[in-house]
């Protein structure tokens, strides 16, 4: 797709026309499949997922209230977030790198807006019926029938966008909790709200805006046609066979009567979520969903025509040409993928679940004892990041015959705590050799010698000269 | 904001829902990214208890945090759309 073709278009006036309602017919086949089956496993694992245990604890909890996330076995804290940065990364990389190879894979099969929104039409359909009777429903005039109709749909989107909502507050604080809240009609100010707020969400955009959504608020259909090359795979309708269009009786040759394959059934338009004629070529509305594709291919069957008229293909495959996989592009984002996806298993696998902030006072740089010794406080923090408490050992080096005073011989550290306490360290000024001085703090567990920090501090004397 | 008169460009070609999401959507968006990094470093309830305004929920910080973001960020958009306009032409 060029970018001036996208541009162009943006500016018709069609563009700018009052919204007018999409009724997308349903379609069956094996794209469709694919859809639905995706469906099932992206909103299953989204509904099912927070209520799994493991170890005594939600198993996927992103802990709010407790500044925790936990994944399993594995536990992040505020001090992790850069685990979450590099994840981001990946899934943003992923993103081009699909999105080079295949198009709108991820808009037409993925995106949550395009399996909210087919939830939401499945519904729609089993309470107003088909495309036809809806449309037909939205033109009378409103009667007890028709009250009930759109009563029972609302009725029923809000239920799941409630559901929906409490699912998505269950990631975030503990959902067993949450459910119990619920049924005793005792939730908290804060969770209710993001309940609806969500649940709100969810209605407006996979009910009521719909495509609108990706035309008008989705960052990624803007910059996606960036991404794409010769090569992509795209859907498109093939002219060449298809023109001139026409209505025709079924089993007759196109060539008899003088036509292309295209018998004009208008059924592609039909079943577009986004409401385009692929006929027209490619345009940015397309979420290469491939509803266009299945039901094509079952007029193409039925006309005794072969199938893919309109089809997955590449803008090199249409001029002739071959379609080629490996190129630059393809090769650069996968090493990239692979590199920085590798970086971070390896990162999270020596991952040590300890930290120690030194924290120097601050009131004061250094203080003379009475003993003529230079003192230097500091705050020392230890983070005990593991599922298990431990207890730590820490010893201080860098300079000859230093004094370390400690009044907390014990570290001692639940599982998710932290513990502050000062230590001074008093040095025979004979013995500094510098204005600062490098210190070295270790902190090793006592229970697990293989949890041991380094940090490196510095320590502040007088002006020597 | 004033000035439709003048501006038949905006006023008639770009519709409503599309003035809306261009001012709440990327804010919403921004106001996220921004509530993740702050509070990622920064716990609400220790900023509120050093702070002196008393004990609030984390829920509630996050909450309050994320709507202040939004407010942040949609005026900024509201500025940027409002910069947008064409400037005024001369009058015939």
């Amino acid at each position: 797709m060029s970018s001036k073709k996208v541009a162009a278009e943006v500016v018709t006036d069609e563009s700018y026309a009052k919204h007018e309602k999409i009724y997308p017919r349903q379609v069956h086949g094996l794209f469709a499949t694919f859809r639905v089956l995706g469906i099932f496993i992206l909103l299953g694992g989204y509904y099912i997922a927070p209520w799994l245990q493991w170890d005594g604890h939600q198993a996927i909890l992103f802990d709010l209230p407790a500044r925790k996330f936990y994944i399993f076995s594995l536990t992040f804290w505020p001090q992790d977030f850069i685990y979450l940065a590099v994840l981001l990364i990946i899934a943003a990389l992923a993103l081009f790198f699909f999105t080079a190879l295949a198009g709108r894979l991820w808009c037409g099969y993925a995106c949550p807006q395009t399996v909210w929104t087919e939830v939401f039409l499945w519904i729609e359909r089993k309470v107003e019926g088909s495309r036809n009777q809806q449309i037909k429903l939205d033109k009378s005039p409103l009667t007890k029938f028709k009250f009930l109709r759109k009563a029972l749909k609302h009725s029923l989107w809000i239920l799941l966008s409630l559901w929906t909502g409490f699912t998505f507050v269950g990631y975030f604080t503990p959902i067993l909790e949450l459910g119990v809240k619920f049924v005793q009609l005792n939730l908290g100010p804060w969770e209710t709200f993001w309940i609806f707020f969500y649940g709100f969400a969810t209605y407006g955009n996979a009910g009521w805006m719909r495509e609108q959504v990706c035309i008008y608020m989705c960052p990624y259909a803007r910059f996606q046609s960036a991404m794409f090359d010769n090569d992509t795979l795209v859907i498109s309708y093939d002219e060449a066979r298809g023109e001139p269009r026409g209505s025709r009786k079924r089993n007759v040759a196109s060539e008899s009567v003088g036509l292309g394959d295209c018998v004009d059934c208008t059924l592609c338009v039909q079943v577009c979520p986004t409401g385009i004629d692929i006929r027209q070529g490619m345009q940015y509305q397309c979420i290469g969903c491939a509803a266009c594709i299945d039901v094509c291919n079952q007029v193409m069957d039925k006309m005794g025509y072969r199938k893919n008229l309109v089809r997955y293909t590449t803008l090199n495959a249409m001029d002739g040409g071959k379609t080629k996989i490996f190129r630059p592009r393809i090769i650069i984002y996968f090493l990239l993928l692979l590199g920085i996806t590798s970086a971070l298993i390896y990162s999270m696998a020596i991952r040590i679940p300890l930290e120690l902030d030194i924290i120097r006072d601050r009131n004061a740089l250094y203080r003379e004892t009475n003993e003529g010794l230079i003192e230097n406080i500091y705050t020392i923090k230890v983070i005990n990041m593991d599922l298990q408490p431990h207890q730590y050992i820490l010893t201080v080096s860098g300079i000859e015959g230093m004094k370390v005073i400690n009044k907390v011989p014990e570290i001692k550290v639940n599982s998710g705590e932290v513990l502050d306490f000062p230590i001074s360290i008093q040095v025979d000024p004979v013995n500094l050799k510098k204005t600062t001085q490098k210190l070295k703090f270790d902190l090793i567990s006592t229970t697990n010698p293989k949890l041991h920090v380094e940090e490196s501090g510095r320590f502040i004397g007088p002006l020597i000269r | 904001m004033s000035g439709q008169d003048n501006n038949e460009y905006d006023a008639k070609q770009i519709p409503t829902v599309q003035k809306v999401i261009a001012v709440l959507w990327p804010s919403f968006l921004t106001a996220g990214v921004a509530t993740i990094l702050f509070f990622a470093y920064f716990d609400p309830q220790l900023l509120m208890q050093i702070s002196g305004y008393g004990n609030i929920s984390r829920m509630a910080g996050y909450t309050i945090g994320f709507f202040l973001f939004w407010l942040l960020t949609s005026v900024t958009c509201v500025i940027s759309c409002y910069f947008q306009r064409p400037c005024e032409k001369d009058k015939h």
